[in-house]
């Protein structure tokens, strides 16, 4: 593990070197003039793109563009017919077909569990296949499992006896199983229904600022590509459209084509680029531990004249919110919410704005994926920043 | 002479042409799962399906010919003996079984595979890990009406010498002593009842727990 690392250490400080020095940058997954054929059909026609290190490049297009062709030349899964494909400078063809897919992690939209192996089984999968010791891989399959947000006992359950979001994320942790560097995506969240995309997207987004891996993700949704994407791939016919970041694309399609994709609403989308955990603010902000008394809360309330306390309990995640009426006399009733309305910190600000707008509030709570309490957002607050 | 005056008379006989009829079966059993299961999983190799899918339309059909038809051709072609009677309760049983275990094996979700590959496993963990243990459920169901067919077969097949419970049967029937014709058809009909039983059991001690339980 320890020599490892050195390597990659070396290997990164190696790159960053090269580019000091003015050499070509290094990327970790780099397609040069790649083309596959079906029969007479061309799925892929000489396309060349460069993924940098720990970043997500979306493959996006209509279906039959090439993009999960693509993605399957990457681990051999499809031959390619002309061109090189290189993982961090070492072509894919001087790797062994089996050992080389042991290094790359792979999410399949149907996610493809293992319906025998429990959900330890199915993280410990590949890790198996390399022959690692049983303890370093149960040490593994814990840190998986809570870095998906789901808890120790799920270790012994069976794919069957999981809801589709859990599915996706066992997938996920197994994917990661063994710690690859680069990890493939088929439209991973395609599946699932709307409300626990938005869900998978942020913790996913948070799993990657922690983990920093490079990701091929294909997907139809332009809004999953523009939220999760780095650098976005559109592919037509096999053909690369566009490659640049989502803010690039909005702003400046390249053609008709693209700005078809990206539909009508071109500047709501481009919301979808803020993120909510930037408009955070905790100013005037009440919280109260658990066993504050609601008189207490009250006070607490009137005296900082706000009209809303959220409660926190001893790891800061949020457990509720109280929130004062007027009553006709002048005097204040005191409410309590077990499950406020919130919104999580990687949700774009859209998302949050179309909560917002939804339930009526002008003040959301923000919380993390494991239900941390971050702050709160405005939306005054977020008119005023668009002003600026 | 009542039915159990003549099995406590002749429970001696019986029981050896039960225990001989039970080796028929169990020698055709091994060997025509054997044989099945291995052209199952030949049949159903990546790049392969087409053959399997072929070999379901034919076998779908071959279940409708009778066994009598079978037992009739080896006999023509092989002759008389125990020999031939395992060779035909063989090729009559294999019917199921290469049924069974090809739509089993060609039914596992395709996703499966798909991940197993892209995680990296050889074309051998795929079959051995993935495909035959996700297909177990059903290959056993076709090895258990493979177990039941060859049980009632073999009583047939005594017609070209097999021996077994058939001959109590054919004695019954030609001297006209229904009491032979009913222990032997009584012993039969247990013994597929039993073997049913542990293959059931079996089935259930084999089948991977995830396949089997519910939320």
């Amino acid at each position: 593990m320890n020599s490892d690392s050195n390597v990659k250490e070396k290997q990164s400080t190696e790159n960053t070197n090269n580019q000091e020095q003015g050499k070509t940058k290094e990327y970790t997954i780099e397609l040069k003039n790649i083309t596959k054929r079906f029969g007479d059909d061309v799925a892929v026609d000489n396309l060349s793109l460069q993924m940098g290190k720990g970043t997500i490049t979306m493959l996006i297009g209509p279906s039959g563009c090439g993009k999960t062709t693509t993605m399957k030349m990457i681990n051999r899964l499809v031959a390619l017919d002309e061109g090189e494909i290189k993982l961090d400078g070492t072509s894919v063809y001087e790797i062994d077909e089996v050992q080389l897919r042991r290094t790359i992690g792979y999410v399949i939209q149907e996610i493809g569990l293992f319906p025998h192996f429990t959900v330890f089984d199915n993280i410990a999968t590949v890790p198996r296949l390399l022959k690692w010791d049983e303890s370093k891989i149960k040490k593994r399959v814990e840190e998986l499992l809570d870095m998906v947000t789901l808890d120790s006992s799920y270790a012994y359950r069976y794919p069957l006896q999981l809801s589709g979001g859990e599915r996706q994320r066992v997938g996920l942790a197994r994917a990661l199983g063994a710690d690859p560097e680069v990890l493939l995506m088929d439209e991973p969240f395609g599946a699932i229904d709307p409300i626990n995309r938005l869900k998978l997207h942020d913790s996913f987004l948070e799993i990657q600022e922690e983990i920093k891996k490079s990701i091929v993700f294909v997907t139809h949704d332009i809004n999953e590509a523009i939220k999760l994407g780095d650098k976005i791939a559109i592919l037509k016919d096999g053909k690369l459209v566009q490659y640049a970041n989502s803010t690039e694309i909005l702003y400046n399609p390249a053609n008709k084509f693209v700005e078809n994709l990206l539909g009508q609403d071109r500047s709501l989308k481009a919301l979808t680029l803020k993120r909510t955990k930037d408009f955070i603010s905790s100013e005037e902000i009440v919280t109260v531990s658990e066993d504050t008394s609601e008189d207490n809360v009250s006070k607490l309330l009137q005296e900082k004249n706000q009209i809303v306390a959220f409660v926190l309990d001893k790891d800061n995640k949020l457990m509720g919110r109280y929130w004062l009426e007027k009553t006709r006399k002048e005097k204040f009733e005191i409410n309590y919410d077990e499950s406020p309305i919130l919104t999580e910190q990687n949700n774009t600000l859209n998302e949050s704005l179309s909560t917002m707008f939804s339930s009526g509030e002008k003040l959301l709570p923000v919380v993390n994926r494991r239900n941390k309490f971050m702050g709160v957002i405005r939306l005054g607050h977020i008119f005023e920043e668009f002003n600026k | 002479m009542n039915l159990f005056q003549y099995i406590s008379e002749n429970f001696n006989t019986i029981m050896e042409l039960l225990v001989e009829h039970f080796f028929l079966f169990f020698f055709s059993l091994i060997i025509t799962t054997i044989i099945g299961v291995a052209l199952s999983i030949i049949a159903t190799e990546e790049g392969r399906e087409k053959i399997g899918k072929t070999i379901l339309s034919i076998t779908g059909a071959a279940q409708a010919v009778p066994s009598i038809a079978v037992i009739a051709l080896v006999f023509i072609y092989v002759g008389i003996g125990k020999t031939p009677t395992i060779i035909s309760l063989i090729i009559y049983s294999l019917v199921p079984i290469l049924f069974n275990a090809t739509s089993g094996i060609l039914s596992v979700p395709k996703e499966v595979i798909e991940a197993g590959k892209g995680m990296g496993f050889t074309k051998q963990q795929i079959l051995w890990k993935l495909k035959i243990p996700i297909a177990i459920p059903v290959i056993m169901g076709g090895i258990r009406s493979a177990a039941t067919i060859i049980v009632g077969t073999a009583v047939i097949a005594s017609v070209i010498g097999g021996g077994g419970l058939g001959d109590l049967i054919y004695t019954g029937l030609k001297l006209n002593r229904p009491e032979a014709l009913v222990a032997g058809a009584a012993s039969s009909a247990l013994l597929a009842i039993i073997v049913d039983q542990i293959l059931a059991y079996i089935e259930k001690l084999i089948t991977p727990k995830g396949l089997t339980v519910t939320r």
